[in-house]
């Protein structure tokens, strides 16, 4: 009996507090850090190239063979404005297929790849599968114009390990501080 | 001149009041379904419809346009005639019941003298419909939806009646206008506390709402006697249930809150007879929904057991308080004294058996063991 009155009185309380739901597609909520979308292409802004060489190890980890990725020389090495002799030349990623399972950021020796932990990394509904079969732009073009602002770089298994990838920046801030110091 | 004819014309003019009311019933279904979802939903912490028209409101057309150009499904083993006329077994009696119901003093189409009788009777005869739905449907849980519907209609049929008699025997007419007119200054709330009470829950039972929707329960039934209707025939049965809601939410209103003479006295020009009337409705409807909102259902032992063994002999208990009263000329207050010293004990007894079926407390004596007993 009064179990029906305190069941009221929670309802009562509960329609005026401020719903709970979020009209997606027109307000978003915001992604964890961490999120995991599918994987994309990171920008090297200081070079203006991209970071990956197209070595290929993503492709021969990749579990569900969703990637092809070809190598070319680096035309910038011959100017002289890069320290990279090889390039990524052509690099196709099956969204269809990906698992998400965020390896090829694992074995990636340039950090140049990571998952897309935006919005758009995970709104990919195409009326063509073949629609879904990402090429080199479409896959540095988030990065490339600054949409991507916050990339999770670290890879997630390790991040889980407790491990932290040593950071140059901070290295050198530290080099500074130490010499400030002294 | 052409109103007079029409006027004067008393089929004539039956007819185009009725008209009118057939016309503002669907309209009304599609607004107040609109409203309850949004209403629901606040008490959920959710917003409700929101994406057809500015919060939602179209969200009722656009379910009708759904419903009405949807194909009307038949189970190939159904019973033909038995299954496509359940919808209007169920709904032509409650837009029937319409007919002796006033909304105010002037707004009404016909006042029978014997309208609360014919009313209560034609309220009754939903539960034909239920068992033609389920029989029908040749499905085994629209058998089982529409067992449970006969079941708890009829057994709260008898309490919802009994409180009504007893307005009817303090107000010693059956003429719903009549009753209302007496209520000028003091509503009959205020006599039959325990009568309204009754009322209003078996009202909630009538209704199958929550708590007592057993027969339509999704999560065991699928839907009940429903579970084969698509399109129009089932938005039939909505129409069925919200109409009868809102008819014992007016019925409420009318017979126990003084309708639309108190608190103002029977001289109120029309609009505020209205607006009188449609803040004791919604207070009613919104009870019902709140209601939905927050209880859990009830089981079927549960259901019959507080039927038959608590809220009958309460009912039987007020036309006793009032034959008390009535036949040796007591005052008025004791009527309401001894009305509240009943609901007292209804109210304890409740909450008694809630605490009995509760998993913690075990009921010593071998008649509380009793599957399924409340006292």
């Amino acid at each position: 009996m009064l179990g029906i009155l305190k069941a009221a009185a929670t309802t009562i309380r509960a329609a005026f507090r401020r719903p709970v739901t979020v009209q997606y597609p027109n307000e978003k909520k915001e992604l964890p850090h961490r999120s995991r979308g599918f994987p994309v292409l990171l920008w090297d802004f200081e070079k203006d190239e991209s970071f990956c060489t197209g070595c290929q190890v993503c492709a021969r980890y990749c579990p569900v063979d969703c990637m092809t990725v070809t190598m070319k020389d680096n035309p910038k090495k011959a100017e002289g404005k890069s320290t990279r002799k090889k390039i990524v030349d052509k690099f196709y990623i099956d969204y269809a297929r990906c698992m998400r399972c965020d390896i090829c950021v694992e074995v990636c020796n340039f950090d140049a790849i990571v998952m897309n932990n935006t919005w758009e990394g995970v709104e990919l509904s195409r009326y063509d599968r073949q629609d879904l079969v990402m090429d080199l732009p479409a896959l540095q073009r988030q990065s490339q114009s600054g949409e991507l602002k916050d990339p999770f770089r670290e890879p997630m298994g390790v991040a889980h390990s407790g491990w932290t990838p040593k950071h140059e920046e901070e290295e050198e801030e530290a080099a500074k501080k130490e010499g400030g110091e002294k | 001149m052409i109103l007079g004819l029409i006027v004067d014309n008393v089929v004539l003019d039956a007819l185009i009041r009725l008209g009118v009311i057939m016309l503002l019933v669907p309209v009304y279904m599609v607004i107040i379904t609109w409203a309850e979802r949004k209403v629901i939903g606040r008490l959920h912490m959710r917003l409700g419809p929101m994406r057809v028209g500015p919060y939602g409101l179209l969200q009722g057309l656009a379910d009708t346009i759904k419903l009405m150009t949807k194909e009307d499904l038949r189970p190939t083993t159904a019973d033909r005639w038995v299954f496509e006329l359940a919808p209007f077994a169920i709904v032509v009696p409650i837009i029937m019941a319409l007919v002796a119901l006033p909304f105010t003093a002037d707004i009404l189409i016909r006042n029978l003298t014997l309208g609360l009788f014919y009313i209560v009777a034609l309220q009754g005869l939903s539960i034909v419909g239920f068992v033609m739905a389920g029989f029908g449907s040749d499905n085994k849980y629209a058998l089982i939806g529409g067992v449970r519907a006969a079941a708890q209609l009829i057994s709260y049929e008898v309490p919802f009646i009994l409180s009504i008699l007893a307005v009817a025997m303090v107000a010693s007419t059956l003429d719903i206008s009549a009753i209302v007119g007496l209520q000028g200054s003091t509503p009959l709330i205020a006599y039959l506390p325990l009568a309204f009470v009754i009322f209003v829950i078996a009202g909630l039972a009538e209704l199958y709402r929550q708590p007592f929707d057993i027969p339509v329960a999704e999560s065991e039934v699928v839907g009940g006697p429903f579970v084969e209707y698509s399109g129009i025939r089932w938005s039939m049965f909505q129409l069925g249930e919200f109409v009868s809601m809102v008819l014992i939410s007016i019925l409420g209103s009318l017979i126990f809150l003084g309708g639309w003479q108190w608190p103002l006295g029977g001289d109120v020009p029309v609009v505020g007879q209205m607006a009188l009337m449609a803040v004791k409705t919604t207070g009613f409807i919104l009870f019902f929904m709140l209601m939905r909102a927050s209880l859990p259902r009830l089981r079927v032992d549960q259901l019959m057991a507080y039927c038959w063994q608590l809220l009958l002999p309460f009912a039987f208990l007020q036309i006793i308080i009032n034959g008390l009263v009535l036949a040796y000329d007591w005052p008025n207050w004791t009527m309401t004294v001894m009305s509240l010293a009943a609901l007292g004990a209804l109210l304890y007894l409740t909450n008694r058996a809630a605490r009995q079926s509760g998993v913690t407390y075990q009921p010593s004596t071998a008649s509380a063991q009793r599957v399924g007993s409340v006292l």
